[in-house]
C-alpha cells in the first residue's frame, strides 16, 4: 500500500508544479485504503484545506489510474510521532513484487557492504567504547533512539568498518532489510546522472524505499548544493517515517559548510559520536586482536614496538603489522627477531632526526605568511600567537625538545607558557578539525 | 478591485500581516499578500501554512476582486507615503496601481488563485474564551519565557492550555524551569492544547491600545486568535505536555519573603561574577532569623556577597542560574514576592506575595 501511495505521488508529481508539489504532496502518507474509504495523513491542518479544495480531483484520478477503487477521501492531520508508528504497520504489508525487485537492482548498482566487517572484529577500546554503544542500540532498535547516527573521526580510525557493521549486523538480523551503503561521492554523481537523464523522481524514489541509509564521507559535500538539498530532503523523508540514518564524516556536522544549516543541526540532533585516536593500551588490543585474526605469531614485545612507534591511526598501525608479518614469513624470522636486527625500523621514526628545529620555526612560519622573525617574539596578535604554538606543539612533538629549549627557540618568557601553548593546541585538535588539517599540512611541508 | 483607505489604516494593517510573508522559497506566492474586497468587506491575508494572519480594514469606497502582491514591498510602499494622505489601490490584469496624491506606482501582483486555501474553524464545535487583552498580553509574557526552542522537543516549543478545577491555565517548560499562570476562573468547557509560541509572539505583536477583548477559539487541530480586526489562525503542536502539576513540590519549609526590585538588583550584582560560568551559576542561603545572602560563586573574577534582611523560616541554600533567576523577577508583579524551596535538590517556586495566579519554579544546579 505504501508503495502505491509512491506511485499516485509520482503521477501527481508530474502533474503539478515542483513547487506545488513539496509544499503541499511531499510529506503524505496512505493511512488506510478500506473498500474504497481512504484516509490521507498530512502534515497540519492548512494542508487539508488547500487539497481538499484545490486538488481532490488530481488526487481521485491518481488513485483510479494506480487500480485504487475511491469512494470516500478524508484527510487526518499527523504530527511526526503518530506517522512514526503508523507508517511502520503500513510497511509490513507485503509489498508487490515488481517494486521490489526495482529496489534491489538499484541497490547493487552502488558499492554495497562488506561481509568481512562485523561488530565482532572492531576492536573496543577506551577511544570507541561510546560510538559502539550507540552502534549496538541502533542494532537493537533501528531508527529510534540514536537516528540520525552522526559518527566522526579521522582517519583510518574504523568509521567504515564501524557503520558497515552496524548495516551487517541489520541485514543479518533481518534479510529483507533494506540497506543502502553509499560514499556521498557516489550520491552526488549518481545524483547528477539521475538529473541529466530527467529522472530526479526515480533517484528520490529509490531512497524513499529504504530501511537504512548510510552515507560515507559525508564532509565531500561541501560546495554541492544542489546535492545538498536533495540529500536534506531524502533525510528528512526518512527520518519522519522513522527510518535509521547513518552518516560519517572527518569532523562535526558544523564544521561542514553546508547552504542550509538546518541540515547540519539535524545531523547532530542525536548527538554526535567519534572515534578518537586509540591510546598506547588501545592499539596493542588493536594489534593482538587483529593477529589473531591473520592466524600469526607475534610477540608481546613486537606489538608493544609497533604500537609505540605509531599514534596516527588504525589503518598504518594495520599496515604495519602486516608488513612485519609478511618479512617475517619470507624471512623465517619471528618479528620481534626483525625488529632487533633492525630490518624492520619503523619508518616514521627515522624521519624525526632528519628535521632541525630551524627548520620547522621556518615551515610553520612561512605556512602562516609571517617571517621567522615575527612569528617568535612576544606578539600578542591573535594570528601570529596561534602559528607559534603551533611551532611550540611542532617541537614539542616532532623533535621532542625539552620545553625550556622550545622557549628559547621561539623567544618566549619560559617554559611555563610553552606548556600553556601545547596544552592549548591539543586541546584545540580534539575539537578544530581545521587546525587538524593544517597540522598535517604543515608536517607534510616539514618532512616533504 | 478599487479600494480607498488613509494612510494611517492601511500602513497600519500591512504592518500586522507582512511579517508571516517571508521565507518559503518553495511556493513564492506565499511572500504575496491576499487582498480580498467582497461587498465593502476588504481583508488582507498573509500565511507561512503554519499559521494565517487576516487583517479586516474598514473602507469607505471598494469595487469587488482579489489579487495578490508581495506583502513586504508593499507595507514598505505604504509606511513609507506622508500621513494623513488618502490612498486609492486598484487592480488590472494582475498589476496593482497605487495612487495617493502626486504619488503613483504599479506593482506586479499573481493571480489570487493561486493563493492557498485557508482552514476554518468550526463555529459549532469550537470551544471559545475570552478575556481582556491587557491580561492576556501580561499572562503570555509571564509564562512565554519558560518556553523552549529545541525543535526536537516539540511539546515545549509551545505554550499549553489547559483546565483543571474549572480554572483555564497557561503554562511553559523548557525542562529547567516552569511557568504557570491560571488566566480565566469558573470555565466550564475543557481543553488541553499547546499552541505554538511563534504564533503567540504573532499574536502579542498585533496587539495595540485600542483594542479590548481577545477571542480565543479552539478546534481539533486549529486554534484562533480574534481581537480587533485582525485574527490569527494557526496549527496547534500534536504533542502531549508533561503532566506539569506533579513537578510542583508541596511541601516546602524554607521560605523567604522579600521585596523584588531589591532581589533583582543582588542577582544582578552576583550575576557579574557568574558571567564566566556557562550558566551563570549563583548560590540563595538563608540564615536565621533574617538573613538572605546572595553570592556568585568563586570565580576568577572575583567574588560577590550581598546580604539582605528579610523574614526567613528555616536556614538552607541553593545554587541557580541567575539568568533564569532574572527573568522570572522580571515578569513577577508586585513589589514583595514569596520564595520557597526545600532542600539544594529540589526546584525552587516563586510567586506574587497576595496574588497566587502565577507560579514560576526554577530546577536549582549541581554546586
Amino acid at each position: 500500500m505504501y508503495n502505491v501511495w509512491n506511485n499516485v505521488l509520482a503521477e501527481i508529481e508530474q502533474k503539478v508544479s515542483a513547487a506545488n508539489y513539496t509544499t503541499w504532496f511531499k510529506d503524505t502518507t496512505l493511512l488506510q485504503n478500506e473498500d474504497g474509504n481512504i484516509i490521507i495523513g498530512v502534515k497540519n491542518s492548512f494542508l487539508v484545506k488547500q487539497l481538499r479544495t484545490k486538488f481532490l480531483d488530481l488526487i481521485i484520478n491518481a488513485l483510479k489510474n494506480n487500480d485504487i477503487e475511491v469512494k470516500n477521501i478524508d484527510f487526518e492531520v499527523q504530527s511526526a510521532g503518530k506517522s512514526k508508528v503508523r507508517s511502520r504497520e503500513v510497511l509490513s504489508t507485503p509489498t508487490p513484487i515488481k517494486n521490489h525487485l526495482k529496489s534491489h537492482q538499484t541497490t547493487t548498482s552502488h558499492q554495497t557492504l562488506k561481509p568481512e566487517y562485523t561488530m565482532e572484529n572492531f576492536i573496543v577500546g577506551s577511544n570507541n567504547d561510546l560510538a559502539v554503544a550507540a552502534a549496538k542500540s541502533i542494532i537493537d532498535a533501528p531508527g529510534t533512539r540514536f537516528n540520525p547516527f552522526f559518527l566522526y573521526g579521522g582517519p583510518g580510525l574504523g568509521k567504515t568498518h564501524l557503520v558497515q557493521a552496524i548495516g551487517n549486523a541489520l541485514l543479518s538480523k533481518n534479510p529483507d532489510y533494506k540497506i543502502l551503503y553509499t560514499p556521498i561521492s557516489d550520491f552526488y554523481s549518481d545524483f547528477i546522472d539521475s538529473v541529466r537523464k530527467g529522472k530526479g523522481n526515480e533517484f528520490h524514489n529509490k531512497f524513499q524505499k529504504l530501511d537504512c541509509l548510510i552515507i560515507d564521507d559525508f564532509q565531500f559535500i561541501v560546495n554541492k548544493e544542489k546535492s545538498q538539498e536533495e540529500f536534506f530532503n531524502i533525510f528528512n523523508s526518512l527520518y519522519q517515517l522513522g527510518k535509521q540514518i547513518i552518516v560519517t564524516s572527518d569532523r562535526l556536522p558544523n564544521q561542514i559548510k553546508t547552504v542550509d544549516e538546518r541540515l547540519s543541526t539535524r545531523l547532530a540532533m542525536a548527538g554526535a559520536f567519534d572515534l578518537q585516536l586509540p591510546k598506547f593500551e588501545d592499539r596493542c588490543a588493536i594489534l593482538r586482536a587483529k593477529a589473531e585474526l591473520l592466524d600469526a605469531e607475534i610477540e608481546d614485545e613486537a606489538i608493544e614496538y609497533i604500537a609505540e612507534n605509531i599514534s596516527t591511526n588504525i589503518r598504518d598501525l594495520e599496515g604495519e603489522l602486516s608488513t612485519i608479518l609478511l618479512m617475517s614469513d619470507v624471512r623465517h624470522m619471528t618479528p620481534l627477531e626483525l625488529i632487533r636486527n633492525g630490518s624492520a625500523t619503523i619508518n616514521r621514526s627515522s624521519k624525526h632526526h632528519t628535521v632541525s628545529s630551524k627548520q620547522v620555526v621556518e615551515k610553520v612560519a612561512h605556512y602562516y605568511n609571517l617571517t621567522p622573525k615575527e612569528m617568535c617574539g612576544k606578539s600578542r596578535v591573535a594570528n601570529i600567537k596561534n602559528a607559534r604554538q603551533i611551532t611550540m606543539y611542532l617541537l614539542s612533538k616532532e623533535l621532542s625538545m625539552s620545553t625550556t629549549k622550545i622557549a628559547a627557540e621561539v623567544g618566549v618568557k619560559d617554559h611555563t607558557t610553552v606548556m600553556h601553548g601545547i596544552g592549548k593546541i591539543e586541546k584545540d585538535l580534539k575539537i578544530n578539525f581545521i587546525l587538524r588539517d593544517q597540522i598535517e599540512e604543515i608536517k607534510e611541508k616539514i618532512y616533504g | 478591485m478599487e479600494i480607498e483607505v488613509t494612510q494611517e489604516k492601511l500602513s497600519k494593517a500591512l504592518n500586522n500581516v507582512s511579517r508571516v510573508a517571508v521565507g518559503k522559497v518553495t511556493l513564492p506566492i506565499l511572500n504575496n499578500v491576499l487582498i480580498r474586497v467582497e461587498k465593502n468587506k476588504i481583508s488582507l491575508v498573509t500565511t507561512n501554512l503554519d499559521m494565517a494572519v487576516v487583517d479586516f480594514l474598514p473602507v469607505s469606497e471598494s469595487k469587488d476582486g482579489t489579487i495578490t502582491v508581495p506583502a513586504r514591498l508593499l507595507a514598505e510602499f505604504i509606511s513609507t507615503l506622508p500621513k494623513g494622505e488618502t490612498i486609492k489601490l486598484s487592480s488590472k490584469d494582475d498589476k496593482i496601481t497605487i495612487s495617493a496624491g502626486k504619488y503613483s506606482s504599479i506593482i506586479n501582483g499573481t493571480p489570487a488563485d493561486d493563493f492557498p486555501e485557508l482552514p476554518e474553524i468550526d463555529e459549532k464545535t469550537a470551544v471559545v474564551f475570552k478575556m481582556g487583552v491587557e491580561e492576556f498580553k501580561n499572562s503570555i509574557n509571564q509564562v512565554i519565557i519558560a518556553s523552549s526552542n529545541d525543535l526536537t522537543r516539540p511539546a515545549l516549543t509551545g505554550v499549553y492550555f489547559n483546565t483543571y478545577d474549572n480554572i483555564l491555565a497557561v503554562a511553559s517548560t523548557d525542562g529547567y524551569r516552569l511557568a504557570e499562570k491560571k488566566i480565566i476562573k469558573n470555565v466550564q468547557s475543557e481543553i488541553n492544547v499547546i499552541v505554538p509560541t511563534a504564533t503567540l509572539q504573532e499574536v502579542l505583536r498585533a496587539i495595540n491600545e485600542d483594542m479590548e477583548e481577545i477571542e480565543i477559539s479552539f478546534n481539533e487541530d486549529l486554534v484562533r486568535f480574534r481581537l480587533g480586526e485582525v485574527e490569527i489562525i494557526s496549527k496547534i503542536i500534536d504533542a502531549s505536555f508533561p503532566d506539569y502539576q506533579k513537578l510542583i513540590p508541596k511541601d516546602n519549609n524554607i521560605k523567604i519573603t522579600i521585596d523584588r526590585e531589591e532581589l533583582t538588583r543582588v542577582t544582578k550584582l552576583a550575576a557579574l561574577f557568574a558571567r564566566r560560568s556557562a550558566s551563570g551559576s549563583i548560590i540563595l542561603e538563608t540564615k536565621k532569623p533574617n538573613i538572605l545572602s546572595v553570592r556568585s560563586v568563586a570565580s576568577e573574577l572575583g567574588e560577590n556577597d550581598s546580604n539582605l534582611e528579610t523574614e526567613v523560616t528555616e536556614e538552607g541554600k541553593i545554587n541557580l542560574n541567575s539568568r533564569f533567576l532574572l527573568d522570572a523577577l522580571n515578569v513577577l508583579d508586585e513589589k514583595n514576592i514569596t520564595a520557597e524551596f526545600a532542600n539544594r535538590i529540589s526546584p525552587i517556586i516563586l510567586k506574587d506575595k497576595k496574588s497566587t495566579d502565577y507560579t514560576h519554579i526554577i530546577m536549582p544546579l549541581n554546586q
